[in-house]
């Protein structure tokens, strides 16, 4: 066979008792003639190496498959220079969840090995990636965040440009009176901390810092993105409009497509807008700008405080002495708290950190900075006035870690008073406000007369006004958003990803957070930055397939300009040819191949994985005639959370039917229809398809993979119909990655579904 | 809106009470568990939860308006239990104090007893009352021929007159105080469901069954020595009250002599007597063992409640030896403790209507109060109570009810 192949048999770890081994050698050297067939117990140990790498010298072998423990164990073990390694898991996948030596445990084994030994025959030999790559990092914004992951990559040996559209570094953690410390005993606040911070940053050479300005517009790919950076002006509403008719014109698009009908764009503006976002549009710099090319961009563009507007049911513009929180800063900078309607002393104020009864506007925002925010406030006025008195209404007090000290000190102090509560209103009561709150700690209604209301606003990431980024990508120039308003990533187990390769959020664009959580999070964004310009430099993948170096390619010569690549790719790595073609930029490329299985003429593939090779895998397996009562049934699973779960059930001893076959993919979203074809029409009787859990809260790795992947099934009907097969036989689950203990039940209860159709009739075509 | 407050905190009452021993009122966060761990707490609007909060926001008027913190008997589970260490047992107490001493008549008597600053003047008047006493009996002459007599050594005559007054000072301060502390409970408490109210004399005597028995105090099972220690002092000041009362009664009305100038040691009265005064110095010596051993079960221990503590023990105590002299023939050691003895009285009776002695008249108010507009004192405690799980109700059964 070619390549010129090597299979190990480990027979460890009881897979040499529970199967024929000689049965399982036999099958391989008669279908497939490796050079190499040799079964011992633990190919993983330092003298099996041994042996391995002396037949790879002395047989000359191109490829080695390995069948024993799952492909999760000994991958630094298993590691050949220049020879494919494929490993066949025997162990957790067959010996582990099936009755020993028993007929179907055997079938079993024999068509991992059929398809171990197929898919190294589909391997292409290609080199990685590799373009010329610059490393220097694009901070956007100057606050706490930006500065701390401007310095630290600088300090790391990286040259960094650090953009901030005010004149002045800092951010709001400079504008703000006092700050917390961060140390025990947690109890105090300080001066801003900030100014050494932007001493340091000033006078690094390797940081050029651009201040008054903002990133008109980003191209390109990590390793290779151009920036442009322009100063601040009008020109910014401009874009921000042009960028949101765009974006108002494609959901209204896709609202349709949904509902089953097109989208007609009213206004030339729009019409204009209806295609991909600056597909085959010149970039005109005819204005003053800088143009810089950077590896990779930490965007740490902060927030802005939520717009108290619709917090007029609290007074907010009806009595001038109902402020934010944010004017409570500026207000405890001047001295003694005086109120802003008639400048006398403030003795008692009303911090509303709670809705209006009837609001349906909740503080969205609100988050525990906010909460920490109001208790350091009420410190200003209880330090400010001796007799002051500071009321503090929330609706949920959250201190966490070390900040519940602070909580603590200020509940301590006699002058200030603590309770849950919703507003019933507030009121003007002679010179001052009577607030009155219900459902309140004391089981009453109260009545608080004060002097101020300080309305506890939320942090609102810029990115909810503007794009930031202004990217140059087909997919638009915004971060995706997730259902919060925030950058999408996949925030549960990445949470400096977005959905752009090389863009990391940090600090308060990302989530609410203080001033110490903002530094460490830049610094974490920092190294992501860098971790990500060097890997694009040898041409591997980033997070989550870290250091792979295929990369996806395409026989353009016969796409059909469908665009489904380009707008299934969960990262717009896909511009715009334009002939209508995908333009792929590789670097931006997750490598989750979602495009291959979006694409309807299969002309996109890895050189390790393809539809060809998928299909022939699936091709390999052996089917038993109808007469048999041996059904057969092709699991595809995501091999980034499903196959674990599968590897963690046979760990666990879990036993299920013997009649499924595993086939792995680098993520659901990868299915491609053909293969699904392809098995029905060998005689595969049904196809399961287990990926994580979609929708708000996602699981996917690659954001919408699984989702994806029902919605393609759920299209296959079609198809079934034509072959006039029951649309039951192929089914999407979800399965999180600690659920192994529901996989047999799955798999039994879509065995049970099964058992009521007659076989597949295609069987032995 | 009917049940809608105005708050206007009292924050000098708040510093007050922290003052006063609830030193960590303000650490509570209103979790309840307090009010859970209560075995005497009502179900209904339970304390001392309700209390903790009142009292961080100054509502000065609610706490001293609010009988419940009278039903409290300080077991002090609240306060071991409490996640957060506010101590709400000490804040109950020190809610207490201030009751006595704001209602306190006359006022000036509340902080003489009350304020630390103020211990010598108040130590210091009895004491000097009774030296000149003393003095102008027989000028401390304490070395006298046997048998003891104590009539000799101080004449009765001073005694009965400064005695007498001193106890319906007492009296009318406290019946004065007591009628002020009834009426603001009437005014100052929302009217309750129960009508017609129980009048005063048949809630007091409710009361009674519940206070003599020490029926309620018996349910505060964690601290359940305090309870006996409680009882016994309780019981044994009755008797002693009874032996005096019916020796003073003997001598000024009847013209008898004492029982102890010759008669036999085992006559009734003397037996009462002496079991009574065992009795109530055990008792006290077990609650001061128990303050000075393990304050963590005990609660913090104020001023307030080492000088009344004191006091009364040292009454017992000296009592006791004075008793005992006699018995040993030490005439001069008699006297000197009878002395003694009657300075400790003096300062019982005294500052009864200002010291945590008070509590004899307050707390039976309270509880006749809670009586009369029928606030559940005690729910029975079931351990390991689990609700009955109810079968679903059929939809019709529902729509009935509604």
């Amino acid at each position: 066979m070619e390549p010129k192949t090597g299979l190990y048999i480990d027979t460890g770890y009881g897979i040499g008792e529970a199967l024929d081994i000689e049965a399982l050698k036999g099958v391989a050297t008669d279908e497939f003639k490796p050079a190499v067939c040799k079964a011992e117990p633990y190919w993983s140990d330092p003298d099996k190496i041994e042996i391995i790498k002396s037949d790879i010298a002395n047989e000359g072998l191109k490829a080695v498959v390995i069948a024993g423990p799952s492909v999760r164990v000994y991958q630094d073990v298993f590691k050949f220079d220049g020879v494919i390694t494929e490993r066949v898991n025997l162990r957790e996948h067959v010996i582990w969840c099936q009755p020993a030596n028993h007929e179907d445990t055997q079938m079993l084994a024999e068509d991992y090995v059929r398809m171990g030994l197929t898919k190294v025959t589909k391997y292409q030999d290609k080199p990685p990636f590799t373009e010329e790559t610059v490393k220097s990092i694009l901070v956007i914004g100057g606050g706490a965040a930006g500065l701390t992951a401007a310095l630290d990559a600088a300090n790391a040996g990286y040259e960094v440009f650090l953009v901030e559209k005010e004149a002045e570094l800092g951010g709001w953690a400079n504008k703000f009176f006092k700050a917390f410390t961060g140390e025990p005993p947690y109890d105090q606040l300080v001066d801003s901390p900030l100014k050494s911070k932007i001493d340091a940053v000033k006078s690094n050479a390797k940081i050029k810092v651009f201040a008054s300005s903002r990133v008109y517009a980003i191209s390109g790919a990590p390793g290779m993105f151009d920036a442009v950076i322009r100063p601040d002006g009008p020109w910014i509403d401009e874009l921000n409009h042009k960028q949101d008719t765009w974006l108002k014109v494609q959901l209204a698009r896709q609202k349709q497509a949904q509902e089953g009908g097109v989208a007609e764009a009213q206004t030339d503006e729009e019409k204009a807008a209806a295609g991909g976002w600056a597909v085959g549009e010149e970039l005109s710099l005819d204005f003053p700008h800088e143009k810089v090319r950077v590896g990779a961009v930490v965007l740490a563009a902060g927030w802005r405080p939520e717009d108290p507007a619709k917090y007029e049911s609290l007074g907010y513009g009806k009595y001038p002495d109902v402020i934010t929180n944010a004017q409570m800063e500026e207000l405890a900078q001047k001295g003694k708290i005086k109120r802003p309607s008639d400048g006398k002393d403030v003795h008692s104020i009303a911090f509303l950190e709670c809705r209006e009864e009837n609001s349906e506007n909740p503080f969205l925002n609100n988050s525990y900075v906010t909460c920490l925010v109001t208790l350091k406030q009420a410190k200003y006025l209880r330090e400010s006035n001796q007799n002051g008195r500071a009321y503090i209404f929330y609706e949920n007090m959250r201190t966490p870690g070390q900040y519940e000290k602070f909580y603590q000190t200020m509940q301590d102090d006699p002058g200030v008073f603590l309770s849950a509560g919703k507003v019933v209103g507030v009121s003007a009561d002679g010179a001052g406000l009577a607030v009155n709150v219900k459902d309140t700690l004391l089981g009453e209604q109260l009545k608080v007369k004060v002097d101020m209301v300080v309305l506890a606003t939320g942090m609102v990431p810029v990115t909810e006004d503007s794009a930031v980024v202004n990217l140059r990508y087909r997919q638009g120039p915004f971060l995706p958003k997730n259902p919060y308003g925030f950058n999408d990533s996949h925030f549960i187990c990445f949470p400096y990803e977005t959905q752009r390769t090389g863009i990391y959020t940090a600090g308060c664009v990302k989530s609410p957070m203080d001033f110490q959580g903002a530094e460490s999070d830049a610094t974490g964004a920092a190294l992501k930055a860098i971790q990500c310009a060097e890997l694009v430099s040898r041409g591997e993948a980033v997070h989550p397939r870290a250091g792979d170096q295929s990369y996806p390619e395409l026989f353009i010569t016969r796409c059909t300009q469908c665009k489904r690549c380009t707008d299934e790719c969960p990262f717009g790595a896909y511009d715009e040819k334009p002939d209508g073609t995908p333009l792929p930029n590789p670097t931006r490329c997750r490598r989750c191949a979602i495009c291959m299985g979006s694409c309807p003429e299969r002309i996109i593939s890895f050189r390790d994985h393809s539809v060809d090779m998928i299909g022939s895998m699936i091709k390999s397996i052996g089917v038993p005639d109808e007469y048999s009562e041996k059904p057969r049934v092709i699991v595809f699973i995501c091999e980034n959370d499903a196959y674990p779960v599968v590897d963690m059930a046979g760990i666990n001893r879990l036993q299920y039917s013997g009649f499924v076959r595993f086939v792995p993919l680098r993520c659901l979203g990868n299915i491609n229809l053909v293969w699904i074809a392809d098995a029905l029409s060998k005689g595969i009787d049904g196809i399961m398809l287990i990926g994580c859990k979609y929708g708000d809260d996602y699981q996917c790795h690659f954001v919408k993979g699984s989702e994806l992947a029902s919605y393609r099934v759920s299209k296959v009907a079609e198809t079934l119909q034509r072959l006039v097969l029951e649309s039951e036989r192929i089914q999407v689950f979800q399965l999180g990655i600690d659920e192994y203990g529901k996989l047999p039940d799955m798999i039994n209860g879509f065995m049970d579904t099964l058992s009521q159709f007659d076989p597949n009739p295609y069987k032995g075509f | 809106m009917a049940n809608e407050i105005i708050v206007e905190p009292d924050l000098q009452f708040t510093k007050d009470l922290i003052k006063a021993g609830a030193t960590d009122l303000k650490k509570c966060y209103q979790c309840a568990t307090c009010s859970v761990a209560c075995r005497v707490s009502p179900d209904n609007s339970p304390y001392p939860r309700k209390e903790m909060i009142w009292a961080q926001w100054g509502l000065k008027d609610r706490l001293l308006n609010d009988p419940d913190v009278w039903l409290c008997h300080q077991c002090n589970d609240c306060s071991t239990l409490c996640p957060r260490g506010a101590y709400p047992a000490d804040v109950l107490k020190a809610i207490r104090k201030m009751l006595i001493q704001k209602l306190s008549w006359p006022s000036f008597m509340g902080s003489l007893v009350g304020e630390s600053s103020m211990a010598v003047l108040a130590l210091g008047i009895p004491i000097l009352v009774v030296l000149l006493m003393t003095y102008f009996s027989n000028g401390f002459t304490f070395s006298s021929p046997a048998p003891v007599h104590y009539g000799q050594f101080i004449s009765y005559i001073p005694i009965q007159v400064i005695y007498t007054l001193a106890l319906i000072f007492a009296v009318v301060s406290m019946v004065f105080s007591l009628k002020n502390y009834w009426t603001m409970l009437d005014k100052n408490n929302p009217p309750t469901a129960q009508e017609p109210r129980k009048g005063f004399v048949p809630s007091l005597i409710e009361a009674l069954k519940e206070i003599l028995p020490h029926s309620t105090f018996k349910d505060c099972e964690a601290n359940y020595i305090r309870y006996v220690a409680h009882f016994m002092v309780f019981w044994g000041m009755i008797g002693l009250f009874v032996t005096t009362a019916i020796v003073a009664f003997n001598i000024d009305i009847l013209s008898l002599a004492p029982p102890s100038r010759g008669g036999p040691g085992t006559i009734p009265i003397k037996i009462l007597g002496n079991v009574s005064a065992i009795a109530f110095v055990a008792g006290l010596a077990i609650m001061l063992v128990r303050r000075l051993g393990s304050p963590e079960q005990a609660g913090n221990s104020s001023y307030f409640d080492w000088f009344f503590l004191w006091i009364i023990f040292g009454t017992g105590l000296t009592g006791l030896i004075t008793e005992l002299s006699r018995w040993a023939g030490s005439v001069s050691g008699a006297y000197f403790f009878y002395m003694v003895h009657l300075m400790f009285v003096l300062a019982l009776l005294l500052y009864l209507p200002f010291s945590k002695f008070a509590h004899l008249g307050y707390r039976t108010i309270a509880i006749a109060w809670g009586k009369s507009v029928g606030r559940k004192m005690t729910v029975p405690v079931v351990p390991n109570f689990a609700p009955p799980i109810r079968a679903e109700e059929p939809e019709a059964a529902k729509e009935a009810t509604v």
